[in-house]
């Protein structure tokens, strides 16, 4: 190796190592403090577990049984129901033949550019208009649909081959006998990227929440994480003990799965 | 033969195919997209008596310091996230994409704050940057350096949700920019070192280049992902009492819900919605207009 090289190679790891920890001290700090009184908190150098350690944090979390309860039934329902329909839009927008198909696809794509805050106004006219308002179905329903999951299911389903529908065709089998006993067989892979997409998007839902929920028995969990902000600070412990419910089951998720995570991402971004 | 069995699906089958989803759309988007429009040239509040007051809302906005402000402190947000994002994440895929021990782990770490609740993150960070007690002045002592006010401060709350904001994605362009990286083919690499060219002359001369539509990916939905920042805003700055310390963190959206679900002026922060929905669309067509200019799809 050159000495160049040697340099390169240290400078990529001083960047890679530097990087890790600004990464890693944030959710180390979450963990440590989760478990800690007040004062050991802001104790420099900060111990992972210290003699007054406990789970005291997590006793004063007494509503956070029901925010996460709520937040599975939201989470299961609405991911369920988007898998169920990103697969069949896809189908529609790939497989199928109709009038004015790529346009209606330009308009879904092009309302992923819309920040929802822009048209939450009507949306939330809407939701009052069904009677929806304060329930959990109006962040089911809101959340019935998914533009970017419809596009990943797409860019998939473009790549099969129509000679596959065609001979099912044939012989006379109906298309939705085609698309469930054929192609959604084939499309466990991206079956499995939307649904972990979905799963994240719904189980960190915020703004949603925030508009159509006032009831306290009806919050999620980021939204009942609201509880601790004022405008004058209150405990930190029962916040990152909060913060640390919310966080450790998606981390694990995400370190399980993480290759249906990364290959969704990057099969988006590239050209074509 | 082939083409005729293809079109043989008639509108019933493929009604009952796209309606599922497409009525969600057609509800929760479309239709709320087009009464924004409506509703902006109104004194709507929620209660039965509203008039339409045509262009009043427009006419109050454009004079308004605090959404001069709002819109300010959004472009500074945008400028400063799209460029760091984009940065960070094409130097940490170029870096992981050599041969490298653990690459898999880093590009796995790098992206996990991704998929965390930005809640939790917000409040995690809010802790960080306690201006008495917290972490980041810790360190800051420890290198000795002065500490530094965070989000207790004009000049540093925009900057501390920058960090955040950063922090949560540079690990997703990484991801876009290595799926870039690795649909370039191997041979112009070859080609080029074979041509005498040095790392960076390949890195400008080949790697740039075949990375422009990727980039130009990156960058539309950094730009358009750093229009809609909301939960780390109204986390970390006091909830519906935030936007805070003196504006100085109120981008538009802020500004939007707290004028309609604080103030219920539904008509005027439909307006102000408008104004920032033409914004997006006007920086997104001239970035389509000009990627023509540099970004390459042969080759």
């Amino acid at each position: 190796m050159t000495s160049k090289k040697i340099i390169q190679k240290c400078t990529t790891w001083i960047l890679i190592l530097i990087t890790s920890l600004f990464v890693v001290v944030p959710v180390y700090i979450i963990i440590t403090a989760s478990f800690k009184n007040e004062r050991d908190i802001f104790e420099a150098p900060m111990a992972l577990w210290t003699s007054n350690s406990g789970l005291f944090n997590f006793k004063q979390l007494d509503k956070f049984p029901l925010y996460i309860w709520n937040s599975i039934k939201v989470t299961f329902f609405c991911t369920v129901i988007q898998l169920g329909t990103a697969s069949t839009s896809a189908y529609a927008f790939s497989k199928l033949k109709w009038k004015g198909r790529d346009t209606l696809f330009v308009l879904y794509l092009m309302s992923m550019m819309i920040p929802i805050q822009v048209i939450i106004i009507p949306q939330f006219m809407v939701i009052k208009t069904l009677g929806l308002y304060n329930t959990h179905l109006a962040l089911i329903l809101v959340g019935s649909f998914t533009v970017f999951g419809t596009f990943l299911m797409k860019q998939f389903f473009i790549t099969l081959p129509d000679s596959l529908m065609e001979s099912a065709r044939m012989d006379g089998a109906h298309e939705w006998t085609i698309f469930l006993k054929i192609v959604l067989p084939l499309a466990k892979t991206v079956l499995a990227t939307v649904l972990i997409f979905s799963f994240r998007w719904f189980w960190n839902e915020f703004f949603s929440a925030l508009i159509y929920l006032t009831s306290p028995e009806l919050k999620t969990l980021p939204l009942g994480m609201t509880d601790f902000v004022s405008e004058y600070l209150v405990y930190f412990g029962p916040q990152m003990a909060a913060a640390m419910i919310s966080i450790i089951p998606v981390m694990i998720l995400f370190f399980s799965l993480q290759r249906y995570f990364i290959q969704g991402i990057a099969s988006s971004g590239i050209k074509g | 033969m082939k083409r005729k069995s293809l079109e043989r699906v008639g509108w019933p089958t493929i009604l009952s195919f796209l309606l599922p989803g497409f009525t969600g759309f057609l509800l929760f988007i479309f239709i709320p997209m087009i009464s924004t429009l409506g509703v902006a040239f109104t004194n709507y509040s929620g209660g039965p008596n509203w008039k339409f007051i045509g262009l009043r809302n427009f006419q109050i906005l454009l004079t308004s310091p605090q959404f001069h402000q709002s819109l300010k402190v959004t472009l500074t947000f945008a400028v400063y996230t799209v460029i760091l994002q984009i940065l960070m994440g094409l130097l940490f895929a170029v870096l992981l994409n050599q041969q490298l021990r653990g690459k898999t782990f880093f590009r796995s770490l790098f992206f996990m704050p991704n998929v965390l609740s930005t809640v939790g993150v917000s409040l995690a960070f809010s802790m960080i940057c306690n201006p008495a007690l917290g972490f980041a002045n810790q360190i800051l002592a420890g290198l000795g350096l002065p500490g530094s006010a965070w989000l207790t401060s004009t000049d540093t709350a925009l900057m501390s949700i920058i960090i955040v904001t950063l922090w949560m994605s540079f690990g997703y362009y990484m991801i876009i920019f290595l799926g870039g990286l690795q649909s370039i083919n191997p041979a112009l690499y070859e080609a080029a070192s074979i041509d005498g060219a040095t790392g960076f002359q390949s890195f400008y001369k080949v790697t740039l280049p075949m990375l422009s539509p990727t980039m130009f990916f990156a960058m539309t939905i950094s730009i358009i992902g750093s229009f809609k920042v909301f939960d780390q805003v109204f986390m970390m700055t006091g909830g519906s009492l935030g936007g805070g310390p003196a504006g100085s963190t109120n981008v538009v959206v802020f500004d939007v819900y707290l004028n309609s679900f604080t103030h219920y002026k539904f008509g005027y922060a439909s307006a102000e919605s408008l104004i920032l929905l033409l914004i997006v669309l006007a920086i997104t067509l001239i970035q389509f207009r000009n990627q023509k200019k540099w970004v390459t799809y042969d080759i």
